[in-house]
Order: C-alpha cells, then structure tokens, then sequence
C-alpha cells in the first residue's frame, strides 16, 4: 500500500506540472502576452513614491501625478516601470493626455512629466545612468541637458 | 575452481550465515535530485508532446502539429479546398467580431448567421468588406447602429471570395459560392475614385498614406482627415473614438504601427457596469500591407498642428 501511495503522489504530482507546462506553452501564444506580463510586473510594486525629501512644489506636482493618472489605471504602474528619460516620459505623457475625457490640460502635463523627470533622475538612477549609456553622444547632451533643465527649475 | 569446496561440503560452508543473525531490511533515502531529474524530464517531455505528438492522433507526425495542420496541407478539390481557405481567412479578418461560429457579438457586430444580407446576391454582399458599412441596418429583425471598417479590402479577390464562400456556406447558411470575378467587379464598382498602381508609385509618402487611410475605411471611425468626433458609446475616451492628429506627441514610428498592428480589442468602460462600446480598434496586422503600414505611419505623424508645442 505504501508503495502505492507514493505513486499516486508521484502521479498527481507529475499531472500538475504537465498542466503548468501546457499552460506556460499557450500563454506564449498569446501576442501581447509579453506587455501584458510587463504591466502585471510594474503594478505589483510600491504604489506611492516617498516625495518628503523633494522640494515642495515637486511634491504638489506628484500630488497632481497620483490624482490624474489614476482615473485610468494603478499609480504602481508608473511608479515602477522602466521609463525614466525625458523622451520616454514626454512621450508617455502626452499619449495618455490626448486622450480624449483624460482631463489633463497641458499645464498638468507639464508637471506631470517635471515630476516623473525628477523623481526617475533620484530614485531610478541607476536605470537611468544605464539608458543614457547606450544613448548617442548627441541624444544623450539633449537628454541630460532635459533633466538638468528640470532640476534647476526645481532645485533651490 | 574456487566453488569447489561449497559443492563438496554444503553443510560446513562459512558462508552460511548464523542461525541467531536476522535478516534486516536497510532504508536507504532517494537523492532528491532524482525526483527533480524526474520530473524536469517529465515536464520537459509534456511540453514536447504538447507541441509535437498532435495530440497522439495517430495520423499526425512530426513535423506536423495536429490533425487540422495535416489535414491543411491535403489535396482537396475545387469547392472544399475553397471553404478551408476561406474559413482561415475568415477566422483572422472577420472571426474576432463576427465569431468562429458566426453568430456575432451583442452590441458590437450582427450575427452571420441567417443573416438575410448573407443571402442576397454577391454584389451586394461583397460590397460590405470591401466598403465597409456606416449607420443602421436591420439583421434578423434587430436594428444594429454600428460602423465596420472595410476589412475585406486589403484582401485578394481570390481570398475575399473564398471568404464569402465560406460565410455563404457556413453555420447553417446554404447559399451559392462566391467566385473572384464576382468580387473584382463588385471592387472595381467601388473603387471608381481609387488611385490606380501607376497613380500610387507617383505619389509622395504622405499622400499614399493618406490613400491607405481612405482604402482601409479609417476615416469611418477616426474621422475625416482623422480629426476624431465618431461617438462610441460609453468608451472611457470621453465617448468617442480619439482623434489621430496627435500622435506624433505619444508615439514613436515603431510603436504606432505596432499598435494599427496590434489593434485594442478591449476598450475601457466610462461606466463600468454600463454596455460595451461598440467600437474598438482591429488588429489590422493580417490586413494592411507593410509597405502601405509604412506609408500610413508617415501620413499620420505628419498631423500634428504646425507649432502647437507644450512645452515638454
């Protein structure tokens, strides 16, 4: 009987992983599984930024940031995505702000992007060292002289 | 040799054990790599399977994948060889609003299925993926206000017959086939004011873009020059479909014609108990041409009001 029981452990235990494995095949399937998977990473993490240490009119701007951005989807989705270069976010900003309804004027956009500027030149440095790295010597002068343009208008 | 003295004196071997020993059953522990080992060949073989056996039909070898791969590869004569392509072709351009079985989707797409505009004459039923539809019709008694984009029309004559064909012949549907000649006369008739091939190569990038944008229907939910105002019913988007002059603020070239690929099948709810809006964005992947994807990316990025600049 023993022997048995193993067995059938053994068996059940082998039926489970076959079925983990026929799953994993078909998610491969799937197009867009890969941003899919992507968001699904960004979203399980923090869901706020610790903007006490930044200046303040940073901070009202990151108070704009998670007001506007969550009428469309979870705050953790920016807050730990792998954008960090001026381009990335201007670009990323204003897709979501044309959108029709998202009731982010220009001037919101403005801050919303000097906010996600500011906070991925501090808190995803290293990311950000490592983008500009692999940027051109000309990109990266333009993207280095954006940040900085940021920095001094916050900084004082 | 060396057995010799055991067979010669069987009673006084020294091999016999003593009669007080017991004998003892030792347990020795499986190494756990082997349970591993097992199992990782065990997955590594189901995955296997799962690609390859075809499902253990006995019909179906390697390299093939299943049964309806084998089968696809078959000769088969004139009119099933017609229905099997056309049933492909449909299930990538048709199928994902119209259903596999044909019984299309609440709110979103009429069903096919004993469809009295699935029976009326080639003509007029090929004229509606090859010009796509705007506005109301009635389909089995249910009025369906809705816009479909001509997704027929990036298809060949070949191709969209068969599709007809299939439509014709499916789901309960027993109509007559559908042939090439039908539906290139049906596109010619529509295609009046279409720009021929030699009038395509003469013009620039931006103006073939923008004949791509009219050949494909765009302007029936994006607008006329894409300036956007199509209601869409209970879409997050302020209920409209958005607008296209901007999106060379948002995207790159590469991530917009990844996303005309792509398309957006789900669009968020204003509401979220409310309906599903009735438009959303096809996966034009299979449908428009690269070349012409090109043309259409430079078109679109060329909308941008001249000095309209945020300031970011």
């Amino acid at each position: 009987m023993r022997t048995n029981n193993k067995f059938t452990v053994f068996l059940l235990g082998a039926a489970a992983l076959v079925l983990l494995g026929a799953g994993v095949v078909r998610a491969e399937d799937q197009l867009d599984a890969e941003t899919k998977a992507r968001i699904d990473r960004f979203e399980k993490g923090p869901a706020s930024v610790d903007v006490s240490k930044y200046p303040q009119d940073i901070q009202d701007n990151y108070a704009i940031f998670s007001q506007k951005c969550t009428q469309c989807h979870k705050l953790s989705r920016p807050v730990n995505c792998d954008y960090v270069l001026p381009d990335e976010w201007s670009r990323y900003v204003k897709r979501m702000m044309r959108k029709p309804g998202s009731g982010i004027d220009s001037g919101d956009g403005k801050k919303i992007y000097e906010f996600l500027v500011y906070d991925s030149s501090i808190r995803k440095k290293a990311l950000l060292e490592d983008k500009l790295g692999k940027l051109s010597a000309d990109d990266k002068a333009a993207a280095e002289a954006k940040i900085k343009e940021v920095h001094d208008k916050y900084d004082k | 040799m060396w057995a010799m003295p055991l067979m010669n004196d069987g009673l006084k071997s020294t091999l016999v054990q003593p009669a007080t020993a017991e004998p003892t059953a030792a347990r020795s522990t499986v190494p756990v790599w082997i349970f591993l080992l097992t199992f990782l060949l065990l997955f590594l073989g189901t995955v296997y399977f799962d690609r390859y056996s075809g499902w253990f039909n006995r019909q179906v070898y390697a390299p093939y994948t299943s049964g309806d791969q084998l089968a696809s590869y078959q000769p088969r004569s004139g009119a099933a060889a017609l229905l099997a392509h056309g049933r492909v072709a449909y299930e990538t351009a048709c199928g994902v609003c119209h259903g596999t079985d044909g019984l299309g989707k609440p709110g979103q797409a009429p069903p096919l299925a004993g469809s009295e505009w699935v029976a009326k004459d080639i003509s007029g039923l090929a004229r509606i993926p090859l010009a796509g539809l705007n506005g109301t019709i009635q389909v089995g008694g249910h009025e369906w206000s809705l816009s479909m984009a001509p997704m027929g029309a990036g298809l060949s004559d070949a191709d969209l017959a068969s599709v007809l064909t299939y439509i014709r012949q499916s789901w309960g549907n027993k109509y007559g086939a559908a042939s090439a000649d039908e539906v290139k006369s049906v596109r010619a008739a529509i295609n009046g004011n279409a720009p021929s091939a030699a009038e395509l190569a003469k013009m620039t990038p931006l103006e073939r873009g923008h004949a791509v944008f009219q050949k494909y229907g765009c302007f029936q939910c994006h607008g006329q020059d894409a300036k956007g105002g199509v209601a869409n019913p209970n879409a997050k988007t302020a209920e409209q479909v958005p607008s296209l002059i901007y999106v060379a603020d948002g995207y790159t070239r590469e991530e917009l014609i990844n996303f005309i690929k792509r398309g957006e099948r789900v669009i968020p709810k204003l509401n979220p108990t409310g309906p599903e809006p009735p438009h959303f964005m096809p996966k034009w992947g299979p449908v428009i041409k690269d070349a012409e994807l090109d043309d259409l990316a430079a078109y679109l990025l060329s909308l941008k009001p001249k000095g309209d600049n945020l300031g970011f």
